[in-house]
């Protein structure tokens, strides 16, 4: 009895705030003639996006949201994959017998671990790039290719070039010959533990199919004559924009920079604390069953270490992907910038966060499921 | 173990030459390794020198010391500031002094004998904090702040003999030190408006913990708790109507001490709400238990940045027309939201952290919920969460920084106001950059290490 007039009093509680709230808020907006509806989606933005061409100031405001989503990705996917290649590398760094190098991954590690985020995308923004040493883009340093003539990096306090990929032919055709190529590795490994478990011959799994889909590889490139090419970085005819490669601005490259740096801290303190939490009795153990230290860490160590780590970086991944939005501070176009700029530019700024807060939210629930996937294939499976 | 476990000898300790071998040049990897590290770290190392001792225009921060600490704040109220700092060091004093008391009174009971922390171990737990504030007080180059820092060591040094005194008055002191924190806060912000209530609040918990209620029957000894709460609260407001006096409101404030201020303030407004927040995402009231998880997770799905801007854009229309809000109030709520969901769930894990036994057993001993929540469950559980809730503390001070992108002029933003003076316009960057990040980073480092070292100290996650 008293149980269920607590709940109605806390329910009730808790709508009379937020009604109280959003009656406030809707007679406002209309006092104020604020539109309420999200109709503004479909709307003219009526501004443009710096490096990025293809939007325009009549383009609705829809695709604005599309091109924050594919940037904020953007900058979440390399940050992601430059914080865990350096946090593995650091992490281990960090345990090795190297006195250097674990003291200089410890001190790396107190070091971007205690700073904000933020000073540090801004000292790459103000102090590398924008007041920074860098020569203008007009008169960016070519970095070439040793012993050749194309140019390997083009770096400017604008923007930086990076050689990139070219199609040259048939690109689907020679994604469906990989796809081919996987779906026969992926044989080709099962047959290898079939074979394994039947008759104890050993399998070498990894290696047939690593060789099943190099060849592929190799050979569907040849049969088709090449269908894609590297292309150098260079600049066009009157030096102010980068022609081909790969271009990176630099809003893009403080942040994802910054936020690489920030979470290989963190990730390095991850990966450390859990190849020391796997007890030291297993590695003892390995080394009675005269394992060496390649097969220690690769079928004793690792695998527990891994159990443990994963959950953790997993939702390092996600803190990188929403830390992304402080791409406002160096005007990377993410989703937070653009969202910013919009209501700065009249769009309705209810609405305009409401939809901002919706794609993070969905991001986070994207990663939670995968983390909980993760975590059910991981867990430990006892009587 | 037993008494007759011996140690261990000693490993015999290596020459420097051996060390070198062993710890460098182990084997031809390992050597490899080393040679390219020292090569990095020379020339690293001979950068960073140039930079700090020959081409560093470090006149960019020793001319705009104040401002980098104080940014706005109006300098003829700069005396507010001074008493702060002074009240600041005796209230900490007190309050590290009482922590180590509790821990001399824990260390009698187990029969051991309790070692106060010495001088040089001080030292070394805050050498990062000491190191800042005393190349501060170099470059500052006047004898005023050195003045004003020792007067404050000095208090602090005073406060923390309370560790001597007996253990009755453990309690007491913990009130002294709130409310020395809380003029510490007041000294600047006035004492005239709302400033009573944090205060009555303070001295009401107090007086409710102290009554002496223990030999009274259970209904007279919530009234006598009730009636010295009111009591105090009284005392409070009848003195307060007498000290009332404006003060520098937290909307002028800036720089650094608007920065720890403001993460201080948020994490004060949050942990109640968390409390509340954490208890009810563990109640057995299913309605309670969904309205918390869709809380928690709503707000830990999205970034800090969405809730400045719900506070920068939205948060003045969902107030009834007329009020308005300076946008240093609307980031604490901003703040405070996002905090609370966070803290909920540090509280959460504490909660889960005791075994069911202890509930069960006060129960069984005829204990209501309420009774078992503040007598058995919540001790425990927030002993058990203070480390991580040091750590909730030092991110909210990293994420303090994002004051920056809503336009209030924190640590950060005073970059803003020495750039915008014509001698540094489009110099100095790295060097202000620099030193913004060092004094984040010396401030963070210090309380991580502390978090570390606390959480040795109370065995948490340690069987």
């Amino acid at each position: 009895m008293l149980r269920g007039v607590g709940q109605v009093v806390a329910l009730a509680a808790g709508a009379a705030v937020v009604w109280w709230l959003l009656s406030n808020l809707i007679t406002n907006l209309n006092r104020s003639g604020i539109p309420t509806d999200f109709g503004f989606l479909t709307r003219p933005t009526q501004f443009t996006i710096a490096y990025a061409p293809a939007f325009e100031a009549r383009s609705p405001v829809w695709q604005m949201v599309l091109v924050g989503i594919k940037n904020t990705l953007l900058a979440g996917f390399v940050g992601i994959l430059l914080a865990s290649v350096l946090g593995l590398v650091v992490g281990i760094a960090r345990l090795s017998e190297n006195w250097l190098a674990s003291r200089l991954a410890t001190v790396f590690v107190e070091f971007f671990r205690n700073i904000p985020p933020l000073v540090v995308i801004i000292f790459f923004g103000a102090a590398v790039f924008t007041f920074g040493p860098l020569p203008v883009l007009s008169e960016a340093i070519e970095i070439s290719v040793p012993g050749s003539s194309d140019t390997l990096l083009l770096l400017s306090n604008d923007r930086w070039g990076i050689p990139g990929f070219v199609s040259r032919g048939d690109v689907p055709a020679y994604l469906g010959v990989l796809v081919v190529g996987l779906a026969v590795a992926a044989l080709l490994w099962i047959w290898r533990t079939r074979v394994n478990l039947s008759i104890g011959e050993p399998h070498h799994r990894v290696l047939w199919s690593l060789a099943a889909l190099l060849a592929f590889a190799v050979l569907g490139y040849v049969v088709l004559g090449g269908p894609f090419g590297i292309e150098w970085p260079s600049l066009s005819e009157n030096r102010r924009v980068i022609a081909s490669g790969f271009a990176m601005n630099w809003g893009f490259l403080a942040l994802t920079g910054a936020l690489a740096l920030y979470t290989a801290s963190h990730i390095a303190e991850i990966v450390r604390g859990s190849i020391q939490a796997v007890p030291k009795g297993q590695t003892e153990a390995s080394s009675a069953l005269a394992l060496n230290g390649f097969q220690r860490y690769r079928f004793v160590v690792l695998p527990q270490a891994m159990r443990i780590a994963v959950p953790p970086m997993i939702n390092q991944f996600l803190n990188l992907i929403k830390n992304t939005s402080l791409g406002v501070a160096v005007a990377y176009a993410e989703l937070a910038t653009l969202t910013r700029i919009s209501i700065g530019n009249g769009r309705p700024a209810v609405q305009s966060i409401v939809v901002m807060m919706v794609v993070y939210l969905a991001f986070s629930l994207t990663i939670s499921v995968i983390l909980n996937v993760v975590n059910r294939r991981l867990q430990l499976v006892t009587r | 173990m037993t008494a007759t476990a011996e140690r261990a000898p000693a490993p015999p300790r290596a020459s420097p030459l051996g060390w070198i071998k062993e710890r460098l040049f182990r084997n031809v990897w390992s050597g490899f390794v080393s040679v390219v590290l020292i090569a990095v770290v020379a020339y690293m190392g001979y950068r960073a020198f140039a930079f700090v001792f020959i081409n560093g225009q470090w006149d960019a921060i020793s001319r705009n010391l104040a401002n980098f600490m104080i940014g706005r704040f109006p300098r003829d109220q700069i005396w507010r500031l001074v008493a702060q700092i002074l009240l600041l060091g005796l209230g900490l004093g007190v309050g590290a002094g009482t922590a180590s008391g509790t821990a001399r009174d824990k260390a009698e009971e187990s029969g051991l004998t309790y070692e106060p922390p010495t001088l040089l171990g001080t030292l070394r737990r805050f050498w990062s904090l000491i190191a800042f504030v005393v190349v501060i007080l170099f470059m500052a180059g006047t004898r005023g702040p050195w003045l004003v820092a020792g007067g404050a060591v000095v208090l602090g040094y005073i406060g923390w003999q309370s560790w001597r005194l007996p253990r009755t008055v453990r309690l007491l002191s913990w009130l002294v030190t709130g409310l020395l924190l809380l003029a510490a806060f007041q000294v600047v912000s006035g004492t005239d408006g709302l400033a009573w209530v944090p205060v009555a609040l303070v001295v009401a918990m107090a007086a409710w913990l102290v009554v002496p209620v223990d030999r009274l029957d259970s209904p007279w000894r919530q009234l006598a708790g009730l009636g010295a709460a009111a009591a105090g609260v009284a005392i409070v407001y009848l003195i307060y109507q007498e000290i009332a006096a404006p003060g520098v409101g937290w909307d002028q404030w800036s720089g650094m001490n608007l920065t720890l201020w403001w993460s201080a303030i948020v994490i004060t407004l949050a942990f109640p709400a968390g409390l509340l927040l954490g208890l009810a995402r563990r109640s057995s009231l299913p309605a309670l238990r969904y309205l918390a998880t869709t809380y928690i997770e709503l707000i830990r799905g999205v970034p800090l940045i969405t809730l400045l801007f719900m506070g920068e854009f939205i948060l003045g229309f969902m107030l009834p027309a007329g009020t308005s809000l300076s946008s240093i109030s609307r980031s604490i709520a901003a703040g405070t939201l996002f905090t609370a969901a966070y803290v909920a769930e540090i509280i959460r894990g504490g909660l889960q952290s005791l075994p069911l036994g202890q509930t069960e057993a006060g129960q069984a001993l005829g204990m209501g919920t309420p009774v078992i929540l503040r007598k058995i469950v919540l001790p425990q559980a927030l002993r058990a969460v203070i480390p991580a809730m040091v750590g909730q503390f030092i991110s909210l001070f990293k994420d303090s920084s994002l004051l920056f992108i809503i336009g209030v002029t924190d640590f950060l933003r005073v970059r803003a106001i020495v750039h915008a003076q014509p001698d540094f316009r489009v110099v100095a960057h790295a060097e202000t950059l620099v030193f913004v990040a060092i004094g984040f980073w010396a401030i963070a480092y210090a309380m991580s290490r502390e978090s570390q070292r606390l959480e040795r100290k109370l065995g948490v996650g340690v069987r």
